[in-house]
């Protein structure tokens, strides 16, 4: 690797505990980066990475244990006192004031006026070899450019520790190859780096040290070069909690698969492209790929949210060329949008609306609410929704029984087609084996399913088959050998896989 | 070219209405004169004071509706304080004061309790005019003082000491906006408010300030009222507030904060006060001010907005187009021949 500017500690993070009320999330991590060091941190969902950076960078503040920023104390949960110690955050997605001048968006908050900072950020582009117009407004950007931006803001205020989240989860291969050789740069300079990401090709790249954390606690840690992928695959995604239910897909039998119902061939749109599958009545593909894979994307080109640029969907034998969601929904390919509160739900409306609200086009001009209610009754005892009523405004439900009624709006519609976007995000055990339950449940009965999802185990419980994207683009199936590892293979390093 | 379009709306207006200048003045010899000029600014004062303080709150990405309110309330704190017996620089003092006080409960509500502005600002519309007539008894204010209404009298070239006063307050404003590190914050919290707390602006302070700001324009504002009409009415300053609105709209304020210049609603004000005045000139009834001035704006905004959907798809399309450059793997590629040769 490169040679040090200076050695020594950059950050000292000891025995971090936190929980959100009585769910732990953190259990006594404990973490340290020295200068000039690229430090990866990988984790599944909800094994607590977010939780650490945000910890570390000041927007919220832990229930126990210390840091340090460069043998200074961090003592307030503020983002500008862990700036001022040298730490700073460059989030996934960079936080942009799309009305105001690139210079001005890097100066934004510190003490100088842009235009006398504007020497040593124009200093400072030139060292990172990046064109940027600091005259330009910040809407015009690109992603990797606004990466740019927030990395600058760091630089300008001195820091000596920057997180990367994420940073190459919206870039092409171009563009990260010229990302890595900034943070090559940056490295020679003495700057200490966590470099978070889920993709180990890249990690092996640009990173010397690992820790992994899972279920909040560091499981692995130390040089990077002493661990196979393997082992730190197993690591990160080795199930802690056996599924209570544990039943397996043999409850159903291959052979209740029938016809195919869904052929989409090289469909390409926004931040996809190229990607053909098949879906049969009574099957339940998986759609695995890490965040940033394009799979929802793909979701709403083929609802008709989206524009496509190229392909074909072939729906029960008729090509479904101008597709919209009211077409869909009467043809019977629905569509559960992944983020519930902001596509999903009616939030402030009660759950009859809510459940008949993908049918409202076809009821009569003055509504039956009596028979809407009845309708949700009906849902309401088979899938064992709890709630006061179906007079409940829908914001007052937990998240598992606002994803049950979710479900039960998109079953009123009578699917054929099925594509479930993220169905038990922030559900809690109970209700996702509910969830499951129900899912086998419709594809026993004819529906055929495209199940989107980033946890791998929960591909591996309900799939079919898999087809895994990456990079917007296919990145390879799976058939027989389902597991975790396999999936993870495909969706972390997929040129590897490709080429294999 | 479109994006000159987009961003300067300060020239699209001049260049307006330079042109609407010379076909009145062309029709209707005599408008262009000094007079014409000076009397468009003294109108203009109120709505200007109303639009910029507006402006400061509609920035941070809130609105405040209660503008007209906190007029008609400064207004009659003056009043009252002066048939008391107050001197008149004290009653000033009240009644800037008043205008303070009242922007500062509002801003109160909506920077550290988190009611919505519009919300808050809606109740206290009502309570600010109520309290008005209570303090009033419902009664118009008269007789006011010769030496208010000296602040209105003309000083020469038909400059007032409140035109001065208002000018010096614009510029300052200006400056204020465009070359200080405070100032630049209020764009900040409108364009991005999780950036810009991120950053480590004081976010709430900043909401806080331009609401009484926008207070202390309303106060001043409702000095100038006292001071050119000579008494108060009890509708003083009344739906002044929406009038203030359209005007940053016109002159380019977005209302989803962020953006605005104080030349812009400068422009802008002056714009919507001479077409009054052309309108006398013109010999048309003065009862279709209202309409001509709303088909303007809404002309206006219909363009804008129009190219403003042209330059976001062009951005989106950027945005996406990333996905198809960059160096495409070559198996990728053979896939794709592969599936058109099938074809």
């Amino acid at each position: 690797m490169t040679d040090q500017a200076a050695t020594g500690r950059v950050a000292q993070l000891t025995d971090i505990w936190k929980s959100y009320g009585a769910v732990p999330v953190l259990k006594g991590v404990s973490l340290a980066l020295q200068a000039g060091e690229v430090h990866a941190l990988l984790g599944g969902n909800g094994a607590g990475k977010s939780s650490l950076m945000k910890i570390m960078s000041g927007v919220i503040p832990a229930n126990s244990g210390a840091i340090e920023i460069n043998d200074r104390a961090l003592t307030q949960a503020s983002p500008a006192h862990a700036q001022e110690l040298g730490l700073y955050l460059v989030p996934q997605e960079a936080h942009i004031l799309p009305n105001q001048s690139v210079l001005e968006n890097i100066c934004l908050g510190l003490a100088a006026s842009p235009r006398a900072l504007r020497p040593r950020v124009e200093q400072l582009v030139a060292e990172l070899a990046v064109s940027l117009d600091l005259d330009a407004q910040a809407a015009a950007l690109e992603i990797a450019e606004r990466q740019i931006v927030e990395i600058l803001r760091g630089l300008v205020r001195d820091a000596r520790v920057l997180i990367l989240d994420e940073p190459t989860s919206a870039l092409t291969p171009f563009e990260t190859n010229a990302l890595f050789q900034r943070v090559r740069k940056l490295q020679a300079q003495g700057v200490g780096i966590f470099f978070i990401s889920h993709k180990l090709r890249e990690i092996r790249e640009i990173c010397r040290t690992i820790s992994v954390l899972r279920d909040g606690v560091i499981v692995l840690s130390g040089p990077l070069d002493s661990y196979s992928d393997a082992e730190i695959i197993d690591a990160m995604s080795r199930v802690q909690i056996t599924e209570a239910s544990g039943k397996d897909r043999s409850g159903r039998k291959v052979s209740q698969i029938g016809q195919p119902r869904l052929s989409v061939r090289g469909l390409s749109g926004e931040g996809f492209r190229n990607i053909s599958l098949d879906v049969r009545a009574g099957e339940i593909l998986g759609l695995a790929g890490v965040v940033g894979a394009g799979r929802t994307e793909f979701a709403e080109t083929l609802f008709g949210l989206r524009p496509q640029s190229a392909g074909s969907v072939v729906f029960d034998g008729a090509d479904l060329k101008r597709r919209s969601p009211r077409v869909c929904i009467d043809r019977g390919l629905v569509y559960l949008p992944e983020d519930r509160q902001q596509h999903g739900l009616f939030l402030e409306a009660p759950l009859f609306w809510n459940v008949s609200s993908y049918l409202v086009h076809r009821l009569p001009f003055f509504l039956r609410p009596g028979a809407e209610r009845k309708m949700f009754e009906t849902f309401r005892s088979s899938m064992g929704i709890k709630c006061t009523g179906p007079g409940q405004e829908a914001r007052g439900l937990s998240g598992g029984n606002q994803q049950k009624v979710l479900l039960a709006k998109c079953l009123s519609a009578r699917p054929k087609v099925l594509i479930l976007d993220e169905p038990t995000r922030g559900v809690d055990v109970a209700a996702r084996n509910d969830i499951y339950d129900l899912i086998r449940k419709l594809a026993a009965d004819g529906v055929a399913i495209i199940l989107i999802s980033s946890d791998f185990d929960e591909i591996e419980q309900l799939a079919d088959r898999v087809k895994v994207m990456a990079f917007g683009q296919s990145g390879g199936e799976l058939t027989d050998d389902i597991s975790v590892e396999a999936i993870a293979r495909l969706a972390f390093g997929a040129s590897e896989a490709r080429h294999a | 070219m479109l994006d000159l379009f987009a961003r300067n709306r300060v020239a699209t207006l001049i260049v307006v209405l330079a042109v609407a200048y010379a076909a009145i003045g062309a029709t209707a010899p005599g408008y262009l004169s000094g007079s014409t000029a000076s009397v468009v600014i003294s109108k203009s004062l109120v709505l200007m004071l109303i639009s910029l303080g507006t402006m400061i709150v509609i920035l941070t990405r809130n609105i405040d509706v209660s503008s007209g309110s906190v007029l008609g309330l400064s207004a009659a704190v003056l009043g009252l304080s002066l048939n008391a017996g107050a001197g008149l620089s004290l009653a000033i003092v009240f009644c800037l004061m008043t205008g303070a006080a009242a922007g500062a409960f509002n801003g109160l509500m909506v920077a550290y309790l988190g009611i919505p502005s519009i919300v808050a600002t809606l109740g206290t519309l009502g309570l600010y005019r109520g309290i008005m007539l209570v303090l009033t008894g419902g009664r118009w204010i008269e007789d006011l003082p010769q030496g208010l209404k000296a602040l209105a009298g003309n000083l020469g070239f038909g400059f007032s000491a409140v035109t001065v006063v208002v000018l010096a307050l614009v510029v300052l404003a200006w400056v204020f906006l465009r070359k200080t590190r405070f100032g630049r914050y209020f764009y900040a919290v409108g364009d991005n408010r999780a950036a810009a707390h991120h950053l480590g602006v004081p976010v709430r302070r900043v909401q806080f300030t331009a609401f009484v700001a926008t207070g202390l324009c309303a106060a001043l504002a409702g000095l100038v009222f006292a001071a050119q009409i000579g008494f108060i009415p009890n509708q003083a300053g009344n739906g002044v507030e929406l009038k203030a609105i359209a005007v940053n709209v016109l002159g380019g304020v977005s209302l989803l904060g962020g953006t605005g210049s104080v030349a812009g609603v400068f422009s802008a004000v002056i714009f919507i006060t001479s077409i009054d005045s052309a309108l006398v000139f013109l010999k048309i009834p003065a009862y279709w001010n209202d309409f001509i001035a709303g088909a303007i704006l809404l002309s206006v905004l219909l363009l804008d907005g129009r190219i403003r959907q042209i330059i976001d798809r062009r951005i989106r399309a950027r945005r996406y187009a990333v996905h198809e450059r960059g160096p495409v793997p070559s198996d990728e590629k053979t896939t794709a021949q592969t599936l058109e040769a099938g074809r």
